[in-house]
């Protein structure tokens, strides 16, 4: 617990103070945050995907309802994101307890499966409901200069302290519910659900609270995304490879259920992500994905428990 | 004095295969009882269905007057019925302690809980290998270790499924021992599965016996032991079961 509370206080005095170093209009704080709202996506992912080892691929879903929820209210109302964000986290969380009441009872794959399609349902919804969404053409969040008040800013150098104060409150969120009652019914369940009925865990509730802590967390990373590209539309948001499936990765990649997983894997597959498509996409179109993804699965074979196994020998809690 | 345990008629079916057939007894507060019959007798169906986990086809089962068929096993583990697993169902990415943790989490703070988990390894003789790694640890001790999971829910009944594979003739005696002083001492009625006859003979103060998920026999060890349809049961002698 102690160790994992320094782990994000280090990270975040990292990040702020490149924030306060780095070029505030340049290239590499842009990555900075980007790698901070990578690793925010893949640890909220990793409070159902880690603790309940329920591997959601619809992760987008609440992503995209956070993005959508505040930047709309914003767009029809003048609402400022800072309140759109918990009707957010408050949508998403609803969703993913009516999404539960037909998923709860999937195993593995299955489970895995109606998520996907869940996200793509979204999707599809999100570009059809023109009204509400402003569909395929998607929507720009109206920029009003400099705003603390709107949470907007020019250059990506202002958002280093909001997105570090995301990535603390996903990750300390993490770190509680880990090691918290939750955490032990969470993996227990995990574990064998039938022995932790038996033991008096509602594997039905905590699962569906666990889900709703996921999904909301995930909706305020959504609202974040959508206030620092100022600009989102239904494949962006809604998308199940560079969302659903990205925040899996993150996790996956960097170490499940630990909480240094994410961080490590968004450390490493966000410069990649840079790095292959600066250098590849204007000479081969397409074969960057491509490389990227025999990188992923390289390490995935690798280091099948994640990257932090290379720190870690030990099982156990981080 | 009213049981703590009513079972009314209940039958199981898995497809065509009808695993408990109509099955009635009743079990007062703080007895031992033991429950024998040969393999595939139904003796793990009948736990699963008192506690939850296969919902009967037919009958009733109530605990403490509450009629509890149909509830979800951890609203009837939280009214104080849990149960055993047989070929052990301990956490097995925690260690022992930590297993013992979560079910005592359930109802108490985490400090809370750590404590009255040390406290339940102790009682079964574990608290030595209260941080071990389940993988590292013997049959007997899983099965201890299960029975200090159940204790840390603070049951009233408890089904143990055969807790005692696996030991060798003193190592039961010590358990035998341990089980009574839990009756004694916290007043847990105590169901027991076990193949062992010597173990359950001496343990138990009634018998069930099962065989083709019927009910055959209860009485006393004395009175079951010379039931001649428990005996033929075991014998194994043809059309045993079509009494
Ligand atoms: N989930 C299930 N699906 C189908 N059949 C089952 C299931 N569980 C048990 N059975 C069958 O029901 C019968 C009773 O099994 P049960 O496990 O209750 O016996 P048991 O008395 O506990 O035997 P043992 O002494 O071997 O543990 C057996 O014929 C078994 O094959
Ligand atoms: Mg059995």
């Amino acid at each position: 617990m102690m160790r994992s509370l320094l782990i994000i206080a280090a990270v975040a005095c990292v990040a702020l103070l490149l924030g306060a170093v780095l070029q505030p209009r340049g290239y590499a704080v842009r990555v900075v945050c980007l790698i901070l709202l990578a690793a925010s996506l893949g640890q909220c992912w990793n409070i159902v995907g880690g603790l309940a080892n329920q591997v959601s691929l619809g992760h987008a879903a609440f992503f995209g309802i956070g993005a959508y929820t505040s930047t709309m209210l914003q767009i029809k109302f003048g609402l400022s994101p800072w309140a759109g964000l918990p009707i957010g986290m408050l949508f998403a969380a609803l969703v993913s307890v009516l999404l539960s009441i037909p998923t709860m009872r999937l195993k593995g794959p299955y489970f895995s499966l109606a998520t996907l399609a869940f996200g793509e349902a979204c999707r599809i919804v999100a570009t059809a409901a023109t009204g509400l969404t402003g569909g395929p053409q998607g929507v720009s969040v109206p920029f009003a200069g400099n705003s603390w008040l709107l949470l907007q800013f020019r250059g990506a150098g202002a958002y280093v302290p909001v997105f570090v104060g995301l990535f603390v409150v996903v990750c300390v969120a993490f770190t509680l519910l880990a090691n918290g009652r939750l955490g032990y019914m969470l993996r227990a369940i995990r574990e064998n659900e039938d022995a932790a009925e038996v033991t008096g865990i509602n594997t039905l509730g905590v699962r569906l609270a666990g889900g709703a802590i996921s999904a909301a967390l995930t909706a305020a990373t959504g609202t974040m995304f959508a206030q620092f590209t100022f600009f989102i539309d239904p494949d962006i948001v809604f998308s199940a490879t560079s969302i659903s499936i990205r925040a899996a990765l993150i996790a996956i990649l960097g170490g499940v259920g630990t909480l240094a997983g994410p961080i490590v894997g968004a450390l490493v597959i966000v410069p990649l992500e840079e790095l292959l498509s600066a250098y590849l996409s204007n000479k081969a179109a397409g074969i960057a994905p491509l490389i990227f993804g025999l990188i992923l699965i390289g390490i995935v074979v690798w280091r099948p428990s994640g990257l932090v196994s290379l720190v870690t020998q030990r099982r156990g809690r981080t | 004095m009213t049981p703590i345990v009513e079972v009314a008629g209940v039958t199981v079916r898995f497809g065509g295969l009808v695993a408990l057939s109509d099955v009635s007894f009743a079990v007062r507060p703080g007895e031992i009882i033991g429950l024998i019959g040969p393999n595939g007798a139904g003796k793990t169906t009948l736990f699963s269905a008192l506690v939850g986990l296969n919902r009967p086809d037919a009958g009733a089962i109530a605990l403490d007057g509450q009629r509890i068929d149909g509830l979800r096993p951890h609203r009837i583990a939280r009214l104080g019925m849990t149960k055993t697993f047989q070929n052990t169902a301990l956490f097995p990415a925690m260690t022992l302690l930590d297993n013992v943790v979560t079910a005592a989490a359930v109802r108490l703070p985490l400090g809370a809980a750590r404590a009255l988990a040390r406290d339940c390894l102790e009682k079964v003789g574990l608290g030595a290998a209260a941080d071990t790694d389940i993988d590292d640890l013997t049959f007997p001790q899983k099965a201890l270790g299960e029975v200090a999971r159940s204790l840390a829910t603070a049951p009233k009944v408890l089904l143990l499924d055969e807790v005692m594979a696996a030991l060798t003739p003193n190592e039961m005696d010590a358990v035998v021992a341990t089980l009574r002083e839990l009756r004694d001492r916290e007043g847990i009625t105590l169901v027991i599965v076990e193949h062992h006859m010597r173990a359950i003979m001496r343990i138990s103060e009634r018998i069930l016996a099962l065989n083709f998920g019927q009910l055959i026999a209860s009485g006393t060890p004395a009175e079951v032991s010379r039931d001649p349809q428990v005996v033929t049961a075991y014998l194994g002698q043809p059309d045993a079961s079509h009494a």
